[in-house]
């Protein structure tokens, strides 16, 4: 494999495994507003 | 490991490091800290989740702006050489991508402080956005001297999007706060762009400095710094603070109007002789931080 498919790899891999993390924080924020949401009447 | 040679490096997916960069989170900070601020000083406070959607909300927009002001500022950003290393004029990343980046970012950031919080605040994150792109960007920054001054809004309502999002309405004090950003960004910006102005000058912006020379810069700084000063202490005398802020208030604001005075008295015209500007610009960013810090302090403080 040619070094620049290498780096496009590694960067790839860095960027997925942080968009998963971020999805995940989302996905957890989703479920905290929820509950917030429904125990106070705005 | 030896540095490896790329045919085309803006052409490869982008690093996240880069992508993080777009986002200034140095300038991040300090919005995210007066937003924080804002909505601490309100009377009444959201639960914890809501309270953190809001500021995450304030620094995602925050983000955006500083990813499309990138966007659109590459040129400008290339000859400058306190920005030429950004990710996209040293074409590491390429341009489309920071302004997806942007575009995508500020509308989720809305969206979410709508659904989370109340759509006033998400209208006021929204025209803070619409405000720093178009009117300061786009419009002010490269055609007029003053362009810091009117600009300066953006930046100014982190603290009344906390508010608002807190309480889902605007009152006397986050308007002030408002207030005191929105003096505050002049002598900052102007005591930095005279230590840098040959930078802003080589990129062709019109910054005060450059336009109209420093001996005028340093008058409007020392202006700016006493109105700065009268809005800074005004919430205690209005009855909107207690005596904690009033005092601290005016104690901060008589270091800032020495600092600038110093500015005012002093005629250098070369960098390594700016000493007084690089004081009041160091200064300024704690008296900023001190500022919020004892408003906070005194809404939660017994006395």
């Amino acid at each position: 494999m040619r070094a620049e498919d290498e780096i496009i790899r590694k960067r790839q891999r860095e960027r997925a495994r942080i968009m998963a993390w971020l999805l995940g924080g989302f996905v957890v924020l989703l479920f905290f507003i929820t509950i917030a949401k429904t125990e106070i009447n705005w | 490991m030896p540095a490896i040679e790329m045919s085309n490096p803006a052409a490869l997916p982008a690093d996240w490091r880069d992508i993080l960069a777009l986002t200034k989170p140095r300038v991040m900070s300090l919005v995210v800290f007066s937003g924080l601020c804002g909505m601490l000083a309100a009377p009444s406070l959201p639960p914890v989740a809501l309270a953190f959607t809001a500021i995450l909300c304030i620094a995602l927009a925050a983000g955006a702006c500083g990813a499309l002001n990138q966007w659109y500022e590459v040129e400008v950003d290339a000859k400058m050489r306190r920005t030429a290393k950004r990710p996209l004029p040293s074409g590491r990343m390429q341009r489309e991508v920071a302004l997806q980046f942007g575009v995508g970012l500020g509308a989720f950031s809305v969206l979410l402080m709508g659904l989370a919080t109340n759509w006033l605040a998400a209208v006021l994150l929204a025209v803070s956005i619409l405000f720093y792109m178009l009117v300061y960007t786009v419009w002010l920054k490269p055609r007029t001297a003053q362009n810091i001054v009117i600009g300066g809004a953006a930046g100014a309502f982190p603290p009344l999007i906390g508010w608002v999002a807190a309480t889902g309405h605007v009152e006397a004090l986050p308007l002030l706060l408002f207030v005191i950003v929105f003096l505050w960004t002049p002598p900052h910006f102007w005591a930095l762009s005279l230590f840098v102005r040959s930078d802003y000058a080589a990129a062709g912006i019109p910054m005060l400095p450059v336009v109209a020379g420093p001996q005028h810069t340093r008058k409007q700084i020392f202006l700016y710094s006493v109105l700065l000063a009268g809005a800074a202490v005004s919430p205690w005398p209005l009855g909107l603070t207690g005596p904690i802020y009033g005092a601290s208030a005016a104690i901060l604001s008589f270091v800032f109007l020495v600092l600038a005075a110093r500015v005012l008295a002093n005629r250098a015209t070369e960098p390594q002789h700016m000493d007084a500007e690089k004081h009041l610009f160091a200064f300024s960013v704690f008296y900023l931080f001190a500022l919020f810090t004892v408003l906070v302090a005194d809404r939660f403080l017994p006395w």
